[in-house]
């Protein structure tokens, strides 16, 4: 009975906030149905014949989760998804009620969800998911989590909430010595030891004299492993198969994400053949502000790419930064952004110093400006704000780089797809 | 005349650097080089014999867990420090740095973690974090503005000098206004942000002071801080 009653409360709701021409509606029919209907997410998924799994960890999740569903989707997989952004319980039953039939029946084979680290375990204490991905831990927005201590526990309570396997990355020191101590079934994923430099693990990121993290990899034999990566090309080896494969997909990160979303793959289509879902993988498109590229009316090209923390800032810099480009970078200070722009002196900016950036902005410009400045990097212009810089920025005829923090990538993001003549 | 030397020393960079404070040492590094000195970085890790001609001492925020690791081995040069501050060296403890230089350290479980005494400080640990933006008025550096987080509750003893009042935010203990302590030329403080390059009058206190307890007389020149300027005033006019 719940599972129509929340179905056709959160399907009105909807209508109700898309009537009145609120944006951002997508969390409040999950709040509603949350409250007066307790029991309905779990109601609801256990209709699933393959379950759920769950995609969490500090950066990747939207990606990695796009990748996933786009490969199951290729098998001939039903999948149900959480719309991007939408990774607390509630965005989850927002999607949930609204792609439910109004007899609340779920129409689909499975079900795969990015969640929040800090808020899986709302999700977890409801339905135990079948499979869990544990990306990666990092030090992010510490105004929120504290230490990065912490945030490995919260990703790794919810790899052990998983009832049937875990998948993670073996490279990951903090999140593989947690899936070693369960009797779940894990399954790995990592990088070739020769690779391991372009993904520096938390520890590394601020360590001196060559002073390494205090824990190594996992000494695990891999599920898929990235053996090599050049330019869009990457090789992934499944136990002793390679498969050589061109992505569209940009930033060496989601190389290292390709190999977690392979690995989770598997899991779920044990007979999956390894070469078509290599040749799949090719097929998909960044997502949404995560390297995603628009054609500017004057022709060039603009690249798109949320950073939140010193790791994917620095893997930005190191997979976006090109010569002939032109840098914005975009800065704001909200709470989806992390409050605090201490974080911005663990990332280091030596690579721009021959490439002048060509705007900061957003509310903390000027604090990126004075990060910069003791990187001996120029910053021609400081504009707070986004409209305006991003004007100034698309006058410009060379292609062209954005990093921006989450509330700046949506605010840019919204005015790219107005202004730019299409998405790639 | 060649540039005067000046030996800085950050404490466990490897345990302590939770909060961009490497960028503290980054901002002392570039000034010094700025000014026409040259800086001279050591890292010291535990185990390590402590440099022998420190000019600066800086130390960074850690987790629980590095703060641990660290606890036997700052005891071990807690009598090297006391010798360098009573000598009137200039350094900057921050968030867990400057707990280590309290007294001691209470933990949620109600464990004694021991610290050198520098300070004359007593912390406890909360299960409340005091996190947001931070301005305090201090005699010496003017209003300087930084970012805390933190969850221990930090309570002066009767004669402690303080760093500063705060302004906004919640400083040692969000109740008694005081934000971090002062003896001689050491400073231990909450403030991450961080602390240094947002607020360049103090850095390069630091290195003056350093120079003139070398006896060196040097004139500082003068930098180009209109960023740091820039970055004050939004500091001010921010809201929360």
């Amino acid at each position: 009975m719940r599972k129509v009653t929340g179905t056709v409360l959160g399907k009105t709701v909807a209508q109700a906030v898309k009537l009145r021409g609120k944006s951002g509606g997508q969390a409040l029919p999950g709040l509603i149905v949350e409250t007066l209907i307790p029991g309905y997410l779990g109601a609801m998924l256990q209709q699933l014949p393959d379950g759920v799994a769950i995609i969490t960890g500090t950066n990747g999740k939207t990606t990695t989760t796009k990748m996933v569903v786009e490969l199951l989707r290729a098998s001939g997989k039903k999948v149900l998804t959480n719309a991007t952004g939408s990774n607390l319980t509630r965005g989850i039953i927002s999607s949930v009620s609204q792609q439910a039939t109004k007899a609340g029946r779920l129409p689909f084979d499975i079900a795969v969800f990015e969640l929040d680290e800090a808020y899986a375990s709302q999700f977890t204490r409801v339905l135990k998911p079948r499979f869990v991905l544990g990306l990666n831990a990092s030090r992010d927005q510490l105004d929120r989590f504290g230490e990065v201590d912490m945030v490995a526990r919260l990703i790794g309570d919810t790899m052990l909430s998983a009832s049937e396997r875990i998948i993670t990355n073996a490279d990951d020191q903090r999140l593989s010595a947690i899936a070693a101590s369960t009797k779940i079934p894990v399954s790995y994923f990592g990088v070739a030891p020769s690779l391991l430099t372009y993904f520096p693990r938390d520890d590394e990121l601020v360590a001196v004299d060559g002073g390494t993290a205090t824990l190594q990899a996992a000494e695990v034999p891999l599920a898929v492993e990235l053996m090599h990566f050049r330019g869009t090309e990457a090789v992934y080896r499944f136990g002793k198969q390679k498969f050589t494969t061109n992505l569209q997909i940009t930033g060496q990160h989601n190389f290292q994400n390709a190999a977690g979303a392979l690995a989770l793959v598997q899991a779920i289509l044990p007979k999956a053949d390894p070469a078509a879902l290599a040749k799949d993988l090719a097929k998909i498109k960044p997502a949404f502000g995560r390297g995603q590229a628009f054609r500017l009316k004057n022709g060039s090209m603009l690249q798109l790419n949320l950073v939140k923390n010193p790791a994917s800032f620095r893997q930005g810099l190191a997979s976006y930064v090109k010569p002939g480009t032109v840098t914005m970078i975009a800065i704001n200070d909200n709470i989806a952004d992390g409050r605090d722009m201490s974080w911005l002196w663990d990332v280091d900016f030596t690579s721009l110093q021959h490439r002048p950036v060509a705007l900061a902005a957003g509310c903390r410009a000027a604090d990126m400006a004075l990060r910069l400045q003791y990187d001996d990097v120029a910053v021609q212009t400081i504009e707070p704000d986004l409209e305006q810089a991003l004007r100034i920025f698309c006058g410009l005829s060379e292609n062209k780089v954005i990093f921006a923090t989450y509330t700046a990538m949506l605010k840019l993001h919204a005015m790219l797809g107005k202004q730019a003549g299409k998405t790639l | 005349m060649t540039a005067p030397k000046l030996h800085i020393v950050h404490l466990y960079p490897n345990e302590m650097n939770t909060y961009g404070d490497r960028g503290n040492l980054l901002t002392l590094k570039r000034r010094a080089e700025w000014h026409g000195l040259e800086p001279m970085i050591h890292y010291y890790h535990a185990g390590n014999t402590f440099p022998a001609d420190a000019d600066i001492v800086l130390g960074g925020g850690g987790q629980d867990s590095a703060q641990d690791a660290i606890q036997d081995d700052i005891l071990g040069i807690g009598n090297e420090l006391h010798r360098l501050v009573d000598k009137g060296v200039p350094m900057l403890l921050v968030c867990g740095a400057y707990q280590l230089f309290g007294k001691r350290f209470i933990t949620s479980g109600g464990q004694e973690i021991k610290g050198i005494a520098v300070f004359d400080v007593e912390t406890m640990a909360s299960p409340k974090r005091l996190v947001g933006n931070i301005a305090i008025e201090t005699a010496d550096f003017g209003t300087l503005y930084g970012f805390e987080n933190h969850s221990g509750r930090t309570i002066l003893g009767q004669d402690q000098e303080v760093f500063g009042t705060v302004i906004r935010g919640n400083g040692n203990n969000g109740s008694d206004k005081t934000e971090g302590a002062r003896t001689h030329n050491a400073i231990g403080t909450y403030m991450h942000g961080p602390l240094l390059p947002n607020n360049p009058m103090l850095t390069d206190n630091l290195l003056q002071v350093a120079l003139r307890r070398r006896g060196i007389e040097y004139k500082l020149r003068t930098l180009d801080d209109h960023l740091a300027k820039q970055t004050a005033k939004n500091a001010k006019s921010r809201l929360y």
